[in-house]
């Protein structure tokens, strides 16, 4: 039954290699996610999570070790051409659209991800009303603004955008790395909510980033906590579900890390 | 006295359409500086040039023009993909490149076309005043006829992905839309654009000239700056980029054929062009807000229904 889509094999990341700075950013990761998983990643800051994104994604590649989608290893494949099998959706709301165009042409974008880009016109009639009953179900009313540019969203709308252009064409693996960090508590309490109901209906391997110790309880199946390059913790189902968010932040700073101000001010908060 | 200003203004600036939607291509959409296209437009005319002597068909000859401009583009492309030079350094290499060639294709600096064959011959016959008319008439069939092909290319899938490459790499890069395959795109475009634009002009001035291109990627940069001042944000992007280039490229004309009609000596007709230039980009600067308060003012009062959140958000970010 175990369907792996993903997997990373020994995977090390060094940046400015054989310089002063040099920066061993992953340190050997091993990791198989399977068709359906939703993984959480926790772990400090510089601890090598969006690192590992970047891996996963193509916009980094290895220093050693492989990357292998849904069996076949793209280990030298680039982010362009991995995108037929890989979803990102962004820290910052910015990266995920194009502000020049209309959230109808970024819908129309990410309608072609990962496929031939032909001379027929993007939005055709049967792709608009397609596009349109998408964003309605938003419930943000952006259904009747099609034709605006997507600057002229706010950070929650555009993020909420990305997450729709994410799933309109079903990926294998959807990678969000720190996706609500930009949002305030209400408007990412929302869009935790549509990540949910998306990973539910796309039945992909899901990686999820978060700094957030009650979402990455709440959410998904899986938890891994990094640090310093490696996979300290890899926690599932049951396990899981009986951690608390003292001790996520105790398997954190058990090795010596900090878990940064925002984590612990969402603990405070959650523990209110 | 004005009749005659906008006669020149189309006689002259029609040709140099092509050549504005070349630079907007790189220059806006790409937000790159492509000084390739100086030489393609100097090859562009000699090319088209010397088969327009050798008794080529005219339509033949601009093909053939534009296609020399697409090579020059790529040429510029293997420099800054194999090479990895920026574009702004590849461009400048290739132009000086391209002035030996298009020497070399001219035989001579200045090539005339008195008595050939060209697009304007079945117009050229007319007396004066009417000769312009009938010739301005020919140039906007045309010019409207490929900013029509371009905005329909920009809503094609391979468009769109090109107007999203510029603005947000890493974006266009997540959809799966490779860089090698924009910057191709884009560079061989707005050089086959340039070109084309050569042929126009020499075949409207009846000569081609080695040095003809220099100065144009200024005035098609100005053009463009000139062009989006005129034109709020709001509406189709498409619908925005044809007429910023059709405006553009006239205005920056209109601004060169007067000051030339009021006494101007020619030699001075560079600076006029710098110096539009750097107002269009001031412009740009403290004018552009004003004038999209003033827009969204506008459009306000045409649809009062759902459009004052839009004014307010569009406030907001101007
Ligand atoms: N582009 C880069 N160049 C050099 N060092 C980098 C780069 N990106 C990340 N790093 C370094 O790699 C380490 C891991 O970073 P990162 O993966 O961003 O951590 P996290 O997302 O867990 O905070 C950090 O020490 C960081 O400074
Ligand atoms: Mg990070």
């Amino acid at each position: 039954m175990a369907d792996p889509m993903l997997e990373l094999r020994d995977v090390r990341l060094v940046y400015h290699r054989g310089r002063v700075d040099e920066v061993q950013a992953l340190r050997g990761i091993d990791l198989v996610v399977d068709k359906g998983e939703f993984v959480t990643v926790v772990g400090s800051n510089g601890a090598g999570k969006s690192s590992m994104v970047q891996i996963i994604s193509g916009a980094a590649k290895p220093t050693t070790g492989k990357v292998v989608l849904e069996r076949r290893d793209v280990t030298g494949w680039p982010d362009y051409k991995r995108a037929g099998f890989v979803a990102r959706v962004f820290d910052d709301p910015r990266v995920g659209s194009a502000p020049e165009l209309s959230i109808e042409d970024n819908l129309a974008l990410a309608l072609a991800r990962g496929k031939r880009r032909t001379l027929g016109f993007a939005l055709r009639g049967h792709r608009r009303a397609l596009l349109r009953e998408r964003v309605a179900r938003l419930g943000l009313g952006l259904e009747d603004r099609m034709h605006d540019r997507v600057g002229l969203l706010s950070a929650g709308q555009r993020q909420s955008l990305t997450m729709i252009m994410a799933g309109l064409v079903a990926p294998d693996v959807l990678l969000l790395d720190e996706h609500l960090a930009a949002l305030d508590p209400a408007t990412a309490q929302r869009v935790l909510g549509l990540t949910a109901e998306l990973v539910a209906e796309m039945d992909c391997a899901t990686v999820m980033v978060t700094h957030n110790m009650d979402h990455a309880l709440r959410m998904g199946n899986r938890l891994l906590v990094m640090s310093r390059g490696r996979i300290i913790h890899d926690v599932s189902d049951d396990a899981k579900s009986a951690l608390t968010v003292s001790a996520v932040v105790d398997l954190i700073t058990g090795v010596g890390d900090v878990v940064s101000d925002r984590s612990l001010l969402t603990e405070l908060e959650n523990a209110e | 006295m004005l009749i005659n200003i906008l006669v020149d203004t189309l006689v002259t600036g029609l040709p140099l359409v092509p050549v504005v939607l070349g630079v907007f291509i790189v220059l806006q959409i790409r937000q790159d500086f492509d000084l390739t296209v100086e030489g393609s437009y100097a090859f562009g005319g000699g090319v088209a040039g010397i088969l327009i002597v050798a008794g080529v068909n005219p339509v033949v000859a601009m093909i053939a023009a534009a296609a020399a401009g697409f090579a020059a583009g790529m040429a510029t492309t293997a420099l800054t993909l194999f090479l990895r030079l920026p574009v702004l350094l590849a461009g400048l290499v290739m132009n000086m490149a391209l002035f030996s060639i298009t020497l070399r294709v001219l035989g001579l600096p200045t090539l005339s076309l008195a008595g050939m064959q060209t697009i304007f011959s079945a117009v050229a016959p007319a007396p004066g005043r009417a000769a312009d008319l009938a010739t301005s008439a020919v140039l906007g069939g045309i010019v409207v006829l490929m900013l029509a092909a371009f905005a329909v290319f920009l809503k094609t899938e391979v468009g769109l992905a090109l107007r999203a490459s510029g603005v947000n790499e890493r974006m266009v890069r997540s959809q799966g839309v490779s860089d090698r395959g924009m910057l191709i795109l884009s560079l061989g475009m707005s050089n086959a654009l340039s070109a084309f634009g050569g042929a126009l002009t020499i075949q409207m001035q009846g000569y081609a000239d080695v040095n003809m291109g220099s100065g144009v990627f200024v005035l098609g940069a100005g053009s463009v700056l000139l062009g989006m001042l005129f034109l709020n944000p709001g509406g189709s992007q498409v619908v925005r980029i044809v007429l910023a280039v059709l405006l553009g490229g006239l205005v920056y004309r209109l601004i060169l054929v007067a000051a030339l009609r009021f006494g101007l000596p020619a030699g001075d007709l560079k600076a006029v062009t710098a110096l539009t230039l750097i107002i269009a980009v001031a412009a740009q600067g403290y004018l552009a807000p004003a004038v999209q308060r003033y827009t969204v003012r506008l459009r306000e009062r045409r649809t009062p229904a759902n459009s004052s959140a839009r004014a307010r958000i569009g406030a907001s970010h101007g």
